[in-house]
């Protein structure tokens, strides 16, 4: 027998990376109807960081996130480049395990495992975690002991009280300094205006695009939209916002020209709850493979990142911090929140907006606090008339048989529905 | 001199070894199981006797093993395969490899046996899920390819870009994913490399269940294809030995333990 060169770990863990994300880079290519043209430039994104393991900040100060609450603002205006970490590989979540209680959240568990493997296409030289859902809290501990540099952000639990509200914005004060002093970058007003200035555009972006889902005949297929949002975990800001513009252009003379993502029966789904995140789509590729079409979502990997924008009344730096952190308490819809009407409150209102038949709910097992709420939003949802599935899934490969069947019945009774109301 | 036979009915191959008074593997016969177990086994010994010119009083015990095994009744004795493939592997790897962990893929299962010094079974694993990742399933990711089997090694090593995932634990399953995959255009090298991924991934998990120790032994059909064999090695970061015979080891330990009863019975 031939004599053949034994990988290395880091070699295999990459191909590992690789196999997964080509593959699911391969459904959302082919499994479809064609997607804009614009969306050619995420996907060969994804393949050049997941599948060829190129870095894209290797000339800037890496500040690793864990959760959608570090203000990005802040980082750029630092000069530095926010990399969210919430984790997506199977791969990792299986890593990880080995580091973390069997009944964690597969999120938590990859992101844990990326560091145990140590295996970045761009490394963050400092790591946020902000203290949201107890698993990330205690995971930063455990990410901490194997030798990185870990930030505890404080993040208040509830976000009614004034007395929330100044802690969050304390702790955001002190986090600007902290990060400042840690990076050795002074904070500039002007530099803050820009960044809060260059978000805001990108927000502005995706909630134009976000208006032309709306449509009847919308232009673009919800797995899309998680991919263009996921990317903004990690792209150069400004590639992301050149790309942005032309997939709304493209997007917008499809709206023009009637052209439809899905077809003329598709129920149009609100997705909620766990994030869907590269590769980990299942779900969201599942109900789309099955005649269905995501018309928005109210997730932190995609809608919920950028649902509002920072609003200053003073241009001053203390005003602006003070806006920075309004808008990451105030606007935020997460579960960890108690109580949280205002997620049903906003789950309710896509579905009115975007003319939703119905919405689906994932938990990832072991995500306590989705698992917990899906109840309350299921009655909420049946109070208004809305269908709701609740799934709870995990990252494995192998799980879609079940999950088809059960995605397929209530698609199938969505559109069984439309048929009678018409 | 006297002869010792061990008969291995395995679901896609009879296989059958025969030792002498020295233990030495005098000659070894692989045919296939088809739809009647018994007359094929019995017809295959018959035709190794006369290819190595043995009289038939000369063999003197037989043991029989594989899952067709009690079908034979003509064996002096029953042995377990997993028993049978630790004595084997032992006997076939004659001090090259100081085995501690044997893989063996068969044409319907795959095992993990884990031994200790002395080459007792300590503990074993086997997969629980139909034929994925068996012998019987590259059969049939060959025969979607449209190549040969004996070729998959072959197509592994030309694969330039990512191997495929093939995700699928169902061997029916993983067929459509393939046939999704050519309709995608991919390359036959590129799906035949994801092919072997994914079952030496399967094997790992497998054999964390018995706990992996340095010395690993792979035999069974499949330990012929070099392409599985290196992506097996890939996902170990270890070297992995395979002896010259690997369809047969597991008749081999049943012919040692023919022989192996034999002087026990008869005080020798």
């Amino acid at each position: 027998m031939t004599e053949h060169k034994i990988e290395t770990p880091k070699e295999r863990l990459n191909r590992h990376k690789a196999m997964e994300a080509s593959a699911v880079l391969e459904k959302i290519k082919h499994d479809y109807k064609e997607p804009p043209r614009a969306m050619e430039y995420f996907y060969d994104l994804y393949e050049r960081v997941h599948c060829k393991h190129e870095s894209l900040h290797s000339d800037k100060a890496k500040v690793g996130t864990m959760c959608i609450q570090v203000p990005s603002e802040i980082i750029y205006a630092l000069d530095a480049v926010p990399l969210r970490l919430c984790n997506g590989f199977y791969t990792d979540d299986e890593i990880g395990s080995d580091f973390l209680p069997s009944k964690s959240c597969p999120l938590v568990k990859a992101t844990v495992g990326q560091f145990v493997s140590n295996n970045f296409s761009d490394k963050p030289d400092v790591i946020i975690s902000p203290t949201t859902c107890d698993q990330k809290a205690k995971s930063g501990a455990i990410i901490e002991s194997m030798g990185f540099s870990v930030y505890d952000m404080e993040f208040p639990r509830t976000k009614e009280s004034h007395e929330s509200r100044e802690y969050w914005r304390r702790s955001v004060r002190k986090f600007t300094k902290d990060l400042s002093e840690n990076l050795n970058t002074k904070l500039s007003k002007k530099k803050l205006k820009e960044s809060i200035q260059k978000i805001g555009y990108a927000q502005h972006l995706y909630h134009k695009l976000n208006i032309l889902r709306k449509n009847t005949a919308s232009p673009i297929l919800g797995k899309d939209m998680f991919l263009v949002t996921n990317a903004f975990f990690f792209d150069k800001i400004d590639s992301w916002i050149d790309a942005m513009k032309k997939l709304l252009e493209e997007c917008e003379e499809m709206v023009e020209a009637k052209v439809n993502a899905a077809s003329k029966m598709s129920p149009r789904i609100v997705y909620t709850g766990s994030p869907p995140i590269f590769p980990n789509l299942k779900i969201p590729l599942l109900i789309e493979l099955c005649d269905a079409i995501i018309v928005a979502d109210e997730t932190c990997s995609s809608n919920r990142m950028f649902n509002d924008m920072v609003s200053v009344d003073e241009w001053f730096i203390n005003d602006m911090i003070d806006s920075i952190a309004d808008r990451y308490l105030k606007g935020c819809t997460c579960p960890i929140f108690t109580k949280n009407d205002d997620r049903k409150r906003r789950i309710l209102d896509l579905v009115k907006d975007y003319k939703a038949d119905g919405v689906v709910y994932q938990a990832f097992a072991g995500c306590q606090v989705y698992e917990m709420e899906q109840r309350s939003v299921l009655e909420a949802m049946q109070k208004a008339g809305v269908p709701i599935l609740y799934i709870e899934s995990d990252y494995s490969p192998s799980q879609s048989g079940q999950l088809t069947t059960r995605i397929e019945a209530f698609v199938e009774s969505l559109k069984n529905r439309k048929r009678r109301q018409q | 001199m006297n002869y010792f036979a061990g008969i291995d009915i395995g679901s896609t191959a009879i296989k059958i070894a025969i030792v002498d008074e020295n233990r030495k593997l005098v000659g070894h016969k692989i045919s296939a199981s088809g739809s009647m177990f018994y007359k094929y086994a019995k017809q295959a010994l018959k035709e190794m006797l006369d290819e190595l010119n043995i009289d038939e009083k000369n063999l003197v015990y037989r043991v029989a093993t594989g899952y067709g095994r009690k079908l034979f009744k003509e064996a002096d004795e029953n042995i377990s395969e997993i028993t049978a493939n630790a004595m084997g592997a032992m006997a076939a790897a004659d001090g090259k490899c100081n085995i501690k962990t044997i893989i063996n893929i068969g044409g319907q299962d795959s095992k993990a046996i884990s031994l200790d010094d002395e080459g007792n079974v300590v503990n074993f694993a086997m997969n629980d899920r139909c034929a994925a990742g068996t012998g019987k399933f590259l059969d049939v990711v060959a025969m979607n390819l449209e190549i040969e089997v004996d070729e998959l090694g072959e197509y592994h090593f030309k694969s330039q870009g990512t191997p495929l995932a093939i995700n699928s634990t169902c061997a029916v399953f993983a067929e459509s994913e393939i046939i999704g995959l050519l309709g995608n255009d991919h390359s036959v090298e590129d799906i035949v490399a994801g092919v072997h991924y994914s079952i030496a991934k399967r094997i790992i998990k497998l054999l964390k269940r018995v706990g992996i120790n340095e010395g690993i032994y792979f035999d069974g059909g499949p330990a012929l294809n070099s392409g599985l064999v290196n992506a097996i090695e890939n996902e170990l970061g270890k070297k992995i030995f395979i002896p010259e015979f690997p369809q047969i080891t597991t008749s081999y330990g049943a012919a040692i333990l023919a022989l192996e009863s034999y002087e026990f019975e008869n005080k020798i």
